[in-house]
């Protein structure tokens, strides 16, 4: 997320650290309308991704998922919990903001494609929204996303099902030049300037 | 939220950090764990001076884009810093002790230490005279209160004082108004707890009037799986149940009333504000220069808020060390920060509080135990628990809870009685199986036992049973195995050892600790001992510890609810379960957001 940040903006490649906090900055997009939008990166280090997506999810008009391909299958449960997270919250229900899953690490050999990273996450949440709203209820009335189903009762789940637009991107942060290379991020661009 | 402490060590490295919240910058400086360098902090300090002096513009003006285009050239400035850092830590000759003439202690008299001491009380009685006039409700008598307080101390002190005495006065009037609230509250909540226990007590009318030796003889009891050998009693599903009118697999919640009394609580405060204002002007200029326009938070500002939000938070059952710790890390992370207009310390110190307090109960991994048990279930093995704790926590009563529960998603559970040391445990966890057995008959799960007791009998190994059990469960196809252990104390390092040895050797898939939410301050206590020696009598790189917490009694405290604050600081593990009353669905997940709002509620 971080790489693709100053990139975006500037289109410098720059070394990332993990952050501890969000970062603005508005972007121009490059189409006819030249409208502007701004772009905000959250960390994503396990004990603030809650947090911040707390803070900012209700100013969302739009929201990518960075998904890394080449880890994706070690860390399947952990992205697709994060996913039903963002999903089910019901401020992101009721705005339906514009996602779009970007599948980074296109560069790197063992790279998943964006097919298969989709049904491997159908699967998953299908999974979780049987675990999830099985799951004890809480202290306080608001129950763990068990009033909030996630896609049709009954069928298996699928993306399609969502109330937003949901879309699937591949794309390089680095390029396949290696380090300094242009990044390939076309995809995300033109999401970006269709959504704006 | 462990902002607390400024360093880290890891292998030969220590690390040592200093935030800057203005700018949202951290400093880090790395160096060799044995050297020992007087000059680091000296060092940091400087660099961050210096670096924030010079690029100051940039931040201030271009925000995120001028942080990434923005070159800073820093290099030649760092290794200026760190040779006059070197050579300054060098010239410093050796402190001379004082004598003791030179000392202060001799120039004091001993009338003048006497007179200190008489003071006190003295404040002591202007206290409790403020008191009494505040139940009589008349400002007239505060007033010349506070004048008089201010003749007697008329240096430095003047500001704080008057402050303090003014959060005194706010507090008094609060309690008084509130004591008037709470006589209406009251009477709508005594009716109903009574309901529920009316419910509650009769499952435990023990019968005592005949106590024969015989009857009261249990040890001709059966081995594993026949359980026609022990009187079968009159078994109500209801009672033992409670509350269940609803869907399978449903479990409904605790009703919080919090709302009302928080708002009362507010409207009560904006009147005592404007009082606070008219008193004492030279003290509240600092305040009002507070409330418009940027003002930077320093450590005097934000200390006696601090000093109350940590009292708050110990009335609140929370550990004391947490509170300070808590409280420290808040003012580290506020420490220079820019406050917005028209925000009070109080409630920024506060806003800040509660985001930690959030952050600190919110699981930072996963907390999905069915989605963990499916996985082992693909994999054709059992799902492990053990449940560890001192004596009387509630073990074995969430354990029931929690099969009832796998059991309601249509997994089949093998309890392992490795309880082989106090009295009844292993017939408590028999009568637990025949009840959960007669709630889900064989016939309604495609004609298998959803759950099975495997014991053997007392003053066996626990170890040694629990890994038989594993392996019987995985022979015949169980789910889960839940281990139930004894209570032991954190000190007794025997017993310790063996627990260690039990979670070590059969190598456990969660290590469950449970604690009661009455607990206050034992709870540091005990999750350390615990931890370490899980730690200590592991063989492994990485020993098992423990891996979650389940909350019980929690429907014991009103909304003293520290405990969980404590528990989750110290170990940095989730909370799993809550466990809320004695039938089989008192069991809840935690929300986050509730606890804290119960705990900075006032």
């Amino acid at each position: 997320k971080m790489t693709f940040f100053p990139q975006l903006l500037t289109g410098k490649y720059r070394d990332t650290q993990t952050s501890i906090t969000d970062s603005s900055a508005v972007y121009r997009v490059s189409n006819d309308k030249s409208a502007n939008v701004t772009l905000i990166d959250l960390p994503g280090h396990e004990s603030l991704r809650l947090q911040f997506l707390e803070r900012f999810k209700a100013a969302a008009r739009a929201i990518v998922f960075v998904v890394d391909s080449v880890a994706f299958q070690r860390e399947v449960k952990d992205v697709a919990e994060f996913l039903y997270q963002v999903l089910v919250d019901s401020t992101v229900l009721k705005n339906a903001p514009a996602l779009l899953i970007a599948c980074n690490k296109q560069d790197v050999t063992m790279a998943k494609s964006a097919k298969l990273i989709q049904q491997q996450l159908e699967k998953e949440l299908n999974t979780l929204r049987v675990t999830r709203s099985a799951a004890p209820t809480s202290l306080d009335g608001s129950a763990t996303g068990g009033p909030t189903q996630l896609g049709k009762k009954g069928k298996d789940f699928d993306f399609s099902q969502l109330p937003m637009k949901v879309e699937f991107v591949e794309c390089s942060a680095r390029g396949s030049k290696g380090e300094e290379g242009d990044a390939d991020f076309e995809g995300l661009e033109k999401w970006l300037a269709k959504i704006a | 939220e462990r902002g607390g402490n400024n360093s880290f060590t890891h292998e030969a490295l220590t690390l040592k950090y200093k935030l800057d919240n203005q700018f949202e910058l951290v400093f880090v400086v790395g160096f060799q764990k044995i050297l020992t360098l007087t000059y680091v902090d000296k060092l940091i300090d400087d660099v961050h001076k210096e670096f924030r002096d010079k690029y100051r513009n940039e931040f201030q003006q271009k925000g995120t884009l001028g942080l990434l285009n923005g070159t800073f050239d820093f290099k030649d400035d760092f290794m200026r810093l760190l040779r006059d850092a070197e050579e300054s830590s060098k010239v410093r000759a050796p402190t001379v002790m004082k004598t003791f003439e030179q000392s202060l202690k001799s120039q004091k008299t001993v009338k003048c230490m006497i007179e200190t001491r008489g003071e006190k009380p003295k404040e002591k009685v202007k206290n409790k005279k403020n008191k009494g006039s505040k139940k009589e409700g008349t400002e007239a008598v505060a007033a010349p209160g506070k004048a008089s307080v201010g003749d007697k101390q008329p240096s430095t002190a003047g500001d704080r004082e008057e402050l303090t005495k003014d959060e005194i006065l706010q507090k008094n009037r609060e309690e008084f108004f509130k004591r008037h609230m709470k006589a209406g509250e009251k009477s709508s909540k005594s009716p109903k707890p009574e309901a529920q226990k009316e419910k509650g007590k009769k499952p435990r009318v023990w019968d005592l009037g005949n106590s024969n030796a015989k009857v009261l003889d249990y040890s001709n009891s059966a081995t594993n799986g026949s359980t026609e050998a022990c009187p079968v009693e009159e078994f109500d599903p209801d009672i033992a149940l409670g509350d269940r009118n609803r869907e399978p697999g449903r479990l409904y919640d605790l009703e919080y009333e919090s709302d009302d009394e928080a708002e009362e609580e507010k409207v009560i405060q904006n009147p005592s504000k404007p009082s606070m204002k008219k008193g004492g002007l030279g003290g509240m200029f600092g305040m009002l220069k507070g409330l418009v326009g940027s003002k930077s938070l320093t450590r005097e500002d934000m200390d006696p808020v601090l000093e109350k939000m940590k009292d708050h938070l110990i009335a609140k059952n929370v550990a004391a060390e947490i509170a300070v710790q808590l409280c420290e890390s808040v003012a580290k992370k506020l420490e220079g920060k820019v406050m917005g207009t028209f925000t009070t310390v109080t409630s920024t110190v506060k806003q800040a509080l509660q985001e930690a307090l959030v952050q600190i109960l919110q699981p930072q991994r996963r907390v999905d135990v069915l989605r963990d048990v499916m996985d082992a279930q693909r994999h054709r093995r059992p799902y492990v628990v053990t449940f560890c704790g001192v004596n009387g926590v509630g073990k074995s009563t969430n354990l029931a809870k929690i099969s009832f529960w796998l059991i309601e998603n249509g997994f089949s559970v093998l309890i392992a009685a490795c309880d082989t040391f106090r009295a009844g445990a292993v017939e408590q966890l028999r009568t637990h199986t025949r009840r959960l057995n007669a709630l889900h008959p064989p016939e309604s799960h495609g004609g298998r036992t959803m759950v099975q007791l495997y014991e053997k009998g007392y003053g066996k190994d626990a170890a040694g049973i629990a890994m038989e059990a594993i392996s019987y469960a995985r022979n015949q196809g169980f789910d889960v195995v839940l281990v139930d252990t004894a209570g032991r104390m954190q000190d007794n390092a025997p017993l310790m050892t063996a627990l260690a040895k039990l979670i070590a050797v059969n190598a456990p898939d969660l290590v469950l600790f449970v604690g009661e939410a009455l607990v206050g301050n034992e709870a540091v206590d005990q999750l350390v001992k615990f931890n370490k020696a899980l730690a200590d009598h592991s063989m492994a790189q990485t020993p098992r510890l423990i891996d979650g917490i389940v909350l019980t009694k929690f429907d014991t405290i009103d909304d003293k609810v520290g405990a969980a604050i404590s528990m989750t600081y110290i170990t940095s593990k989730p909370i799993v379960f809550v466990g809320t009353g004695q039938t089989y669905c008192d069991l809840r997940s935690l929300n986050a957001k509730a606890v804290v709002a119960a705990l900075m509620k006032a």
